[in-house]
């Protein structure tokens, strides 16, 4: 078992390690910004964001750039992590399947003693490459970045934050998934699981407050709040598993459409 | 029992019907040739018997178990060999990678004797082979598992002249070892020579399933000769004789040959059992090196012959004939004929 998850696992070591270094740029970056901003600003830095459209601090989930905590939860966290991420683990997810299907790989693969669902689900595994580098550096590299520039953040909130993220990733990657088994043409299934998971994101930050709030409720960032965990140290444990589900769902959808179609 | 069997499968792909109500089957320990041009449904037959697609209607087992049933499927995968037509591996990585997946999952037991006769070079990546190298790689990998069943469609396409004679020598000696094959090809001349039977398929039909040599029996011999005179097609007009073309030249004799009559060389190597005592044929006496040489015009005919050889022997015999050859009609032509008869 896992031979399939292992052989692509062992090809998606530099692709995580490309991105976790981006990523971990990505965020010291932020916190080597940090200071500078909110020293130059002084106390006045929340009237900053009274500026922004509300549009955009709702977008992004800006809270409150006046602690270390809030703007990491929306400038690193809600953009960088919810939607770029996100978007990364849909769009590599969306090349699973499709990818082999349009380049007739997948005859060879199928014409070994295999399951159509073990491919689906070992390809699916292997993206735990990415998931767990990303997921074991980054909050390293964001609790000594902060520390380096003197504006330490509880570790425990943002490994929390970092694990209550797996799940909303791997749903990201559920919908890549998904696509990938409807489209056998790896570009399309990519444009469109991106596009998904954009379309989703602004959904739910946008229909937030307003009557369309509960449309915003199949969008997988209604189920993680970076400024609850790391302002207020919430957890909230029930989202996770509606997003742990939620995961399952689309690997099994995926798996079912998988199994329903002609390879061509 | 048949190491695979095919029943009324049919394929329906909306705009084209790929498969149509195709029955065969497949013994143990025979190599059977699955012919047609391209586009006939060759590959459509193979991608559903491997599981890739399900069939429309009817179905087929493969080593006794039911291909549209997935995990019985998966227990005869075990033991099948398979070559798509243009196989397709990941290009990223090295031919050693791609054997160490499919021997992890499937077994390569026989995975280094096979690297001797098809050497694809293992620690380059598969980006940078050329097709060859790949249909080698892909011929490892359908045998490195010594599986019962080999499936393979167009196996020889991509094969220099050298490696498609080392692929007919080897599959030779695999089918002495008792595995059974099932092989796809437009290409007629190397089916002949490793298949035991034949299946013609033509748009997604199958024509007809025979033994190779009751198919070239049937379909007779190619015959050219060159008879002393002007003929017409006509002179051939007996049973059995197909597709005469004939054309006259002046003189084919050098200076200062003459022609003794009778005598010709005949290098007719037909061995049809004489049912009669009709051969008044006795050996040329003399060098097969002297041909007759003969004044005046000389008439050549070619056409291809399915009837009694006796009886062309004997028409010959009417005339002075300065050459002849008589050899098996080629594939090409057996094909052609099957065709033209069906389109008919």
């Amino acid at each position: 078992m896992l031979e399939i998850a292992r052989y692509e696992g062992r090809h998606r070591v530099r692709g995580a390690a490309a991105a976790t270094a981006a990523l971990s740029a990505f965020a010291l970056l932020y916190i080597f910004v940090y200071p500078t901003f909110a020293e130059s600003m002084g106390g006045d830095i929340d009237q900053l964001l009274e500026a922004y459209p509300e549009a955009l601090s709702k977008a992004f989930g800006v809270q409150s750039l006046a602690t270390m905590e809030g703007y990491l939860a929306s400038e690193l966290y809600t953009f960088g992590w919810l939607l770029i991420v996100g978007i990364y683990f849909a769009y590599a997810a969306a090349s699973l399947i499709a990818a082999d299907v349009e380049r007739d790989r997948m005859d060879m693969l199928l014409s070994l003693p295999v399951s159509r669902a073990r491919v689906v689900v070992e390809q699916f595994v292997s993206l735990a490459v990415p998931l767990v580098a990303l997921s074991a550096v980054v909050p390293v590299v964001v609790v000594l970045g902060t520390i380096a520039v003197d504006y330490p953040i509880a570790a425990t909130d943002v490994v929390a934050l970092h694990l209550l993220s797996i799940p909303y990733l791997t749903t990201c990657a559920g919908i890549g998934l998904v696509a990938s088994v409807l489209f056998d043409r790896a570009s399309i299934a990519q444009r469109s699981a991106a596009g998904v998971i954009a379309g989703l994101f602004f959904a739910e930050s946008l229909l937030t407050d307003t009557d369309f709030e509960a449309v915003g409720a199949v969008s997988p960032t209604r189920y993680v709040d970076p400024n609850a965990v790391l302002r207020e140290s919430e957890y909230a444990l029930g989202d996770a598993v509606v997003l742990v589900f939620a995961t399952l769902a689309l690997v099994g959808l995926a798996v079912v459409l998988f199994r329903r179609s002609d390879i061509e | 029992m048949a190491a695979l069997e095919v029943e009324g499968l049919t394929k329906d792909y909306g705009e084209v019907l790929a498969n149509d109500d195709v029955t065969f089957a497949v013994e143990e320990g025979e190599v059977f040739g699955y012919l047609g041009p391209n586009g006939a449904g060759k590959t459509t037959t193979i991608r559903t018997l491997m599981g890739f697609q399900s069939p429309t209607s009817g179905g087929a087992t493969v080593l006794g178990h039911d291909i549209t049933d997935e995990s019985d499927l998966i227990a005869a995968k075990r033991r099948i060999g398979y070559l798509p037509a243009h196989p397709s591996f990941d290009e990223t990585v090295t031919g050693r990678e791609i054997l160490d997946l499919h021997a992890s999952i499937k077994g390569g037991e026989r995975r280094d004797e096979l690297l001797e006769t098809f050497d694809p070079p293992l620690d380059r990546k598969v980006r940078e082979y050329s097709t060859g190298n790949v249909q080698k790689l892909g011929l490892v990998q359908a045998f490195m598992h010594d599986p019962d069943l080999v499936v393979m469609d167009e196996p020889t396409s991509g094969l220099d002249p050298l490696m498609q004679r080392a692929f007919n020598e080897f599959v030779e000696v695999e089918r002495d070892r008792g595995l059974t094959v099932f092989l796809s090809s437009h290409v007629l001349s190397e089916v002949r020579r490793v298949c035991d039977r034949v299946g013609i398929l033509r748009s997604g039909r199958l024509v007809t399933t025979e033994r190779i040599e009751d198919l070239l029996h049937r379909t007779g011999k190619f015959v050219r000769v060159r008879v002393a005179g002007d003929v017409g097609p006509s002179a051939f007009d007996l049973d059995g004789v197909h597709d005469v073309s004939c054309s006259t030249t002046d003189g084919g004799a050098p200076d200062g040959g003459t022609s003794e009559g009778g005598a010709a060389d005949r290098e007719a190597t037909t061995s049809e059992p004489a049912d009669g005592g009709v051969a008044d044929r006795e050996p040329t006496d003399g060098g097969a090196a002297d041909a007759p040489l003969v004044d005046g015009p000389v008439t050549e005919c070619t056409f291809t012959f399915t009837g009694n050889v006796n009886d062309l022997i004997a028409r010959l015999g009417e005339r002075t004939v300065v050459d002849l050859d008589v050899e098996e009609a080629p594939l090409e032509e057996v094909f052609m004929r099957f065709y033209g008869d069906h389109d008919a």
